[in-house]
């Protein structure tokens, strides 16, 4: 955030506020000499005066050691040094500059104008790191000119801290560059290697199973002829099952009608004992049925879809269900001291119907066991009028109120009494 | 044909301009889902793009293994994308025929050989494929668990009389000897075509005998050559 006093009135008075830190007003004034020996000035009373309690650790022997620190040493070795290099760069200058159509009491008024201002910036800066340890304030030097062979021999050039920054900043990335490339590197020796990222999980397996050829050329060779045998045999056979199969269409066509009848017979008949070969359904037995779904298959599938279910019993299954209580005759016995099942036995036990017992028709003449015309049969009660509802006529129709009195009735409301 | 990045335009029938195979989009031939688990793979995203006739002979030659689906994600054999990107390109009949019949790649060989399959016409195919049941290469096949060791005749077999091969289809083909039945085809002379001769002669003969030349072993028993003390006698130049 810039100086408050860059914005602010600056012909208004300073008022003084304990604890608050005030701000030199720098690159606006004119004279920046002037300013600075103001600054340095008027840098001392502004000063906030130190707090009467101190944070500071009370350790007796760091505080006698405190009180011991002479900063003016430090000050006047800093001065000497810098009065020595200015010297050196004056000598330097004037040494080369010899040639030079410059103004030579300029650049020694600004020599020594400089030698003031970095004095008296040093001695800010010892004041400023002293008093103000946390938030030391940086001065940029003035810049100076230094021609081209100055420029060179700078053998160690003096960096500012923001520069030092920079510099750590470009070997950070350097490094990083340099990690990065080492990555990259491996990565395509890993793809030239042939470690693909779609196929992990073929490396391994793949070795089992392998491709390459002459290894044993012999065996292969003999292992190549058997193929090529059973192929041959199995196109054989494919050609000799369709001549038979002609043979036999030709055959039955060539036979009289009652020999055709008679080989019928005898096939169904052989498909008959096959059927009864496989076990017959008991009385009470679970039907397990195959399923309607069929496809073409090979030899094995098609063996286990022909064998006989309905011929396998487990183990504690009852061949004879009729001996069993009426509560276990039940078809499927897996049901039995469950809650869901079904009491349905067979149509034969559940059929309420009478099925060809006609013997109650004897009974019609017997006249003491006579019913009650209800519960006669058809043919029993056969009135002339019509049988139920129809065998009495109707009776007579209740009077009715408006009967009586012709359309004179004012609501239009049918009235029946009582 | 452009190259575009969005490919799923090529699986729109409206638009298609290209060649017909059996009077429709060529890819067609693959069913929906295997067709998506093509198109979503990583395989045929990254390697497949951008594919000419040339292009896929490289990749082809990478090749390692056969197969159609594998997995529990059902994913898409790499075999299986080159043949998809062959259907796309529909290359020319002669450029197939190359793929076909050079030496060298036995899987390239194996692709062009689904292709023709797929593509031709049932005459074309049995007069193209059937010279490469004589090739007993191996090959690995990439089942849906693990690998299983085929070969090259036996591909080519599968071909001819199978259903479903690589996950795939395949379009009926009349049997061979329908074609013979309609003097399309001539009967098939099988590259062992003397030794069978002799062969049955023997058979017919009751005897066994071993012919000059040759080095297979009279099956007497119906049972198929490939004992192992059976080689000994194939070093010998006479057979006797």
């Amino acid at each position: 955030m810039p100086p408050k006093r860059m914005t602010a009135n600056r012909d208004r008075s300073h008022r003084y506020f304990p604890g608050k830190v005030e701000y030199a007003q720098d690159a606006l004034s004119s004279d920046s000499e002037n300013s600075d020996a103001e600054v340095s000035s008027a840098h001392q009373p502004a000063k906030p005066s130190l707090p009467k309690a101190t944070s500071f650790p009370k350790d007796a022997r760091l505080a006698a050691n405190l009180s011991k620190i002479n900063l003016d040493a430090r000050r006047a070795q800093a001065a000497a040094q810098e009065a020595e290099r200015l010297k050196r760069e004056a000598e330097a200058r004037a040494k080369e500059e010899e040639g030079f159509v410059t103004d030579d009491d300029n650049d020694e008024d600004d020599g020594s104008r400089r030698e003031q201002e970095s004095g008296s910036e040093e001695e800010e800066q010892e004041e400023s790191t002293s008093s103000e340890d946390d938030v030391p304030k940086r001065r940029m030097p003035a810049p100076k000119f230094i021609s081209k062979t100055n420029r060179k021999q700078h053998s160690v050039p003096v960096f500012n801290e923001e520069e030092l920054a920079a510099q750590e900043d470009a070997r950070r990335k350097e490094r990083a560059d340099e990690m990065l490339q080492l990555q990259l590197e491996k990565q395509a020796a890993a793809k030239a290697a042939g470690k693909k990222d779609w196929d992990d999980d073929e490396e391994g397996l793949a070795d089992e199973v392998d491709d390459t050829d002459d290894v044993d050329p012999e065996e292969e060779r003999a292992l190549w002829k058997k193929r090529e045998l059973l192929r041959i045999k199995r196109d054989r056979d494919a050609i000799e099952s369709a001549e038979k199969e002609r043979e036999e269409i030709e055959r039955r066509r060539n036979l009289s009608k009652e020999e055709r009848e008679a080989e019928d017979r005898e096939y169904i008949d052989t498909q008959k004992e096959e059927h009864e070969g496989k076990g017959k359904m008991g009385h009470m037995q679970k039907y397990f049925h195959r399923g309607a779904y069929t496809f073409d298959a090979d030899d094995e599938t098609k063996q286990l879809l022909n064998r006989d279910i309905m011929g396998s019993r487990f183990q504690d299954d009852a061949r004879d269900k009729s001996m069993l209580p009426s509560a276990l005759q039940i078809r499927d016995m897996t049901k039995i001291g469950k809650k869901g099942r079904t009491r349905y036995r067979d149509m034969k036990s559940e059929d309420t119907g009478r099925w060809g017992d006609l013997g109650v028709r004897d009974r019609r003449k017997d006249g003491d066991h006579r019913l009650d015309e209800r519960f006669l049969s058809d043919g029993d009660a056969e009135r002339p009028g019509g049988t139920g509802a129809n065998a009495y006529a109707v009776g007579e129709r209740r009077k009715r109120v408006d009967d009586s009195r012709d359309g004179r009735r004012d609501d239009k409301r049918p009235k029946y009494g009582r | 044909m452009a190259h575009q990045a969005d490919e799923k335009r090529m699986l729109d029938d409206r638009g298609y301009t290209g060649t017909l195979i059996r009077g429709a989009n060529p890819l067609l031939l693959f069913e929906k889902p295997v067709r998506d688990r093509i198109v979503e793979s990583m395989y045929w995203k990254e390697q497949c793009f951008g594919l000419n006739a040339a292009t896929l002979c490289d990749r082809a030659v990478e090749l390692e293994n056969i197969g159609g689906i594998y997995g529990a994600a059902q994913k898409p054999s790499k075999f299986l994308c080159l043949a998809f990107k062959l259907l796309q390109l529909t290359p020319e009949r002669d450029i197939v025929l190359h793929y076909l019949r050079q030496q060298e790649w036995k899987y390239l060989r194996a692709l062009a050989a689904f292709y023709i399959r797929l593509c031709w016409q049932p005459k074309e195919i049995f007069e193209t494929l059937e010279p490469f049941l004589a090739d007993y290469r191996k090959l690995k096949r990439r089942a849906r668990e693990g690998f299983a060791l085929t070969y090259v005749d036996q591909f080519v077999d599968d071909l001819l009389t199978k259903d479903r091969v690589c996950a795939t289809s395949l379009w009926k083909l009349p049997p061979r000897t329908q074609l013979e039945d309609l003097d399309v085809l001539e009967p098939r002379i099988s590259p062992l075509g003397e030794e069978l001769e002799d062969i049955d002669a023997d058979r017919q003969d009751g005897r066994t005998e071993d012919d000059s030349g040759s080095d297979v072993e009279v099956l007497d028993d119906g049972h198929g050559l490939g004992n192992g003390h059976d080689h000994d006698n194939d070093t010998d130049v006479d057979g006797d």
